[in-house]
């Protein structure tokens, strides 16, 4: 009989998670609460550069992600694995850099993203200095929890470990392959990777952040705090086995799904799809697992708020897990894509699945790392309510207002015209349904303070437990193998191997779709007359990305004729081949612009952009007056043309030198264009408008017959 | 229409059919070992959440739901 041995576990760690979780739920809600009002009422972009839609709405994912949704993570695991694993985490020290290396980046996040400093990669818009800061603090979290792993008294590793351990690994490489990036300064950087591979690469990244950052994480938590709550086992370990594997394999290939008729190859679209619609299985699979463990206590769900939060959480995740391989049907997708249907799908899961499973956490755990009993029942009770039909105001809305405004795009006349040629007129319609959705996110956060309030005086009146006594013997270190033992069982009591094999089962499905993308030519079909930007036009998409217009502004016209009559000539992958990075966008909030060179004068652009209301009567976009006032900065174009050519563009040799010249005299004749049409300005050919207005002038016209005259 | 689907079936290329074959190994495997556990193996894990092994309870008693 091995000794028993006397030990603590850290609960001042998991506290200060916790707090951190209570403090960015408010924040990262708020933002996108701002968001939501903005879109109804534009006048709360301020105009101002910093509180733009386009500025904010990254601020919001970033906040929800990575902010709340991280530090709950964080919280859930601190607090999870060393009970389960019978020990103390490895070092205090790493525990403490790691909050507050964690806290700190994402202060980093708030400063930069409203300052337009993004690469425009959705949920990877952090540049490169703060993505460094992201890794190392990642490995430091890495060390703490395998060292606590391999400290372990417990030998075998339950199943929300490996999901911890997933977790892990997968997140590395995810963040590793998507920020490959060459830096030009402090502030900015260019991927290796462009146009159509940048967006395989960007969606790879993209759903598998959702995969094993907002879910399988929060299946492990769910493997331990729902048991807990429920004070039962979960419901069939054997399910959990096997959900568990064929969820890291399965996940890693429906990046595919967000680019369906996008010009990104068939074969890609397919698998993407195809596992979109078989993770269903294992998806339901952890549902199921944990819905039917309060199988013959539903009785006490209807009395304790915790489980209740935690039984909606996890129909959310069974409703998102439905609704997402749904989404993934081409056929669906046809309809759904660019439309508010996505932003629904979005919100039931990060609302319902993981805002809810994080408040059913809170209110378990913060009473009892404090010793005492939640402050109000009543006051739990009610935020479950107000936050539940939250998420139906958020939802329902955006799933009508998708279809309404997809319909109108698709709308064909008797005679075989656009019905709503106006793109504007799609969106002032579903302007109502925006409104309710206001007022769904309203509620939900309205919820949100009332838990904080809740929490708060539950923390006063407790007395804080910050050493937690506990026993158990040593760890028999070598264990022999038992006879007949299954390789699963030897693999949980080897958490090593089980990284290994974890990471060899997502970097399969990984490799084996980038690797043909990056490697074979011809899934990218050249078009010989596709030129690299020109130095104004450049330096005028990067002020696209600085302010973020691809939040609201597709470039990616697909192969629909309901499309092509309304944007022209759908898109070629051979188009995208100079784009670092590719701006596809996700969302139509205003019109795709991949083909709006020379659709309208260089003043028209000049006008919309200082204030859109003037040339489109009822426009929901923000002014952007300061692009008129402001000089462009050109100190880092030469650096910006030598990056470039590094990565593939072909700019001639010695091409930086001329860069700035060259921008001077295209910008001069986009300043005289605009002084014909009326334009008053002594230094117009150094505002930054002008070049941004090169930029949107170029966009689609690489396969069009150039034009006669200049 | 089945023509039409077998004439395309030589299209499909290696990388494919090894992803597929790679995953349903693996879920095989999965599915094998995990039915073959014994019932005392399995009732230990899924109690693992449940005994922490810390010292005392609290004392005021901790109980998160109405009465």
């Amino acid at each position: 009989m091995a000794q028993v041995e006397t030990f603590y576990y850290d609960n001042a760690i998991v506290r200060k998670f916790a707090y951190a979780t209570m403090l960015w739920s408010v924040v990262g809600m708020l933002v996108g609460l701002i968001a939501a009002f903005q879109l109804i009422m534009p006048e709360l972009n301020l105009g101002i550069p910093y509180t733009t839609f386009g500025r904010i709405r990254p601020l919001h994912t970033n906040a929800a992600i990575f902010a709340f949704v991280g530090n709950g993570i964080y919280m859930g695991i601190y607090y999870s694995l060393q009970r389960l694993l019978k020990t103390r985490m490895f070092s205090n020290a790493l525990s403490n850099i790691h909050f507050w290396g964690w806290q700190a980046i994402i202060v980093m996040a708030a400063v930069t993203l409203p300052l337009g400093i993004t690469s425009a990669k959705e949920y990877a818009e952090l540049e490169w200095p703060i993505d460094i800061a992201i890794a190392l603090v990642w490995v430091v979290f890495g060390i703490n929890m395998f060292g606590t792993i391999i400290k372990r008294r417990e030998n075998h590793l339950y199943v929300a470990i490996w999901f911890y351990i997933a977790t892990w690994i997968t997140i590395t490489v995810l963040h590793i392959c998507n920020n490959i990036e060459i830096p030009v300064s402090a502030t900015k950087s260019y991927n290796i990777f462009a146009g159509v591979q940048d967006a395989l690469v960007q969606w790879w990244y993209g759903h598998n952040a959702v995969a094993f950052f907002l879910t399988t994480p929060y299946l492990g938590l769910m493997y331990y705090f729902l048991p807990k709550a429920a004070n039962r086992p979960v419901y069939s370990y054997r399910l959990s086995i096997i959900h568990f594997w064929a969820l890291i394999f399965i996940y890693i290939w429906a990046g595919p799904h967000h680019l369906l008729y996008s010009s990104l190859p068939d074969w890609a679209q397919s698998l993407g799809t195809v596992f979109s619609i078989m993770l269903i299985a294992p998806s339901w699979g952890g549902m199921l697992n944990g819905l039917l463990t309060l199988r013959g206590a539903w009785d006490r769900v209807r009395q304790d708020p915790v489980l209740k939060f935690m039984v909606v959480a996890i129909t959310a995740y069974g409703m998102a897990t439905f609704e997402g391989p749904m989404l993934s049907i081409k056929s669906v997708n046809a309809i759904s894509h660019f439309t508010d249907w996505t932003i629904g799908h979005v919100h039931i899961g990060t609302l319902g699945w993981n805002g809810f499973l994080t408040f059913g956490i809170l209110y378990w755990l913060i009473p009892r790392l404090f010793d005492t009993k939640l402050y109000s029942l009543k006051l739990a009770n009610a935020h479950f309510w107000i936050g539940t039909l939250g998420i139906a105001f958020y939802a329902i809305p955006l799933y009508w207002a998708g279809w309404v405004q997809s319909l109108m795009w698709k709308e064909f006349t008797p005679d075989g015209f656009l019905k709503y040629g106006n793109f504007l007129e799609t969106v002032t319609q579903i302007l109502p349904m925006y409104y309710i959705r206001a007022l769904g996110g309203t509620l939900y956060f309205a919820g949100t303070l009332v838990m904080i309030y809740n929490l708060i005086a539950t923390i006063r009146q407790g007395s804080f437990i910050g050493d937690e006594a506990a026993e158990a013997p040593a760890r028999i270190a070598s264990d022999g193998v038992h006879k007949g033992e299954h390789w699963h069982r030897w693999i949980e009591r080897r958490p090593i191997q089980l990284l290994i094999a974890s990471a060899i089962a997502i970097l399969i499905g990984g490799i084996l779709e980038i690797f043909p993308m990056v490697m074979i030519e011809s899934n990218v079909p050249k078009i010989a007359s596709v030129k690299p930007y020109t130095p104004l036009e450049l330096h005028g998409r990067d002020l696209y990305i600085r302010e973020g217009c691809m939040g609201c502004h597709s470039q990616m016209v697909r192969p629909f004729r309901s499309e092509t009559e309304r944007y022209g000539e759908y898109s070629k992958s051979g188009e995208f081949i100079y784009d670092r990075p590719f701006l596809w966008g996700s969302k139509r909030t205003g019109p795709d612009l991949h083909r709006e060179g020379g659709k309208y004068p260089d003043s028209w652009h000049y006008n919309h952009m200082v204030d859109p209301q003037s040339m489109s009567p009822g426009s929901i976009m923000p002014p952007y007056p300061w692009m008129l006032r402001d000089e462009m900065n050109l100190s880092t174009l030469p650096r910006k043309i030598e990056v470039l050519r590094m990565l593939g563009t072909p700019y001639p040799e010695g091409f930086e030198d001329e860069a700035v010249a060259d921008l001077k005299k295209q910008a001069a004749g986009v300043a005289e264009r605009l002084r014909k049409d009326g334009v008053e300005d002594d230094k117009l050919e150094k505002r930054e408008i002008v070049a941004l207005i090169a930029y949107l002038q170029r966009l689609g016209t690489d396969i069009k017959p150039k034009p006669q005259t200049n | 229409m089945y023509k039409y689907i077998l004439e395309g079936v030589g299209n499909i290329n290696w990388m494919a059919i090894s992803a597929l074959i790679t995953f349903v190994t693996i879920f095989l495997v999965s599915a094998v070992m995990a039915f073959r556990s014994t019932p005392l193996f399995l009732n230990k894990m899924s109690n693992l959440p449940l005994e922490d092994s810390i010292l005392k309870t609290s004392e005021t008693a901790i109980s998160h739901e109405e009465k």
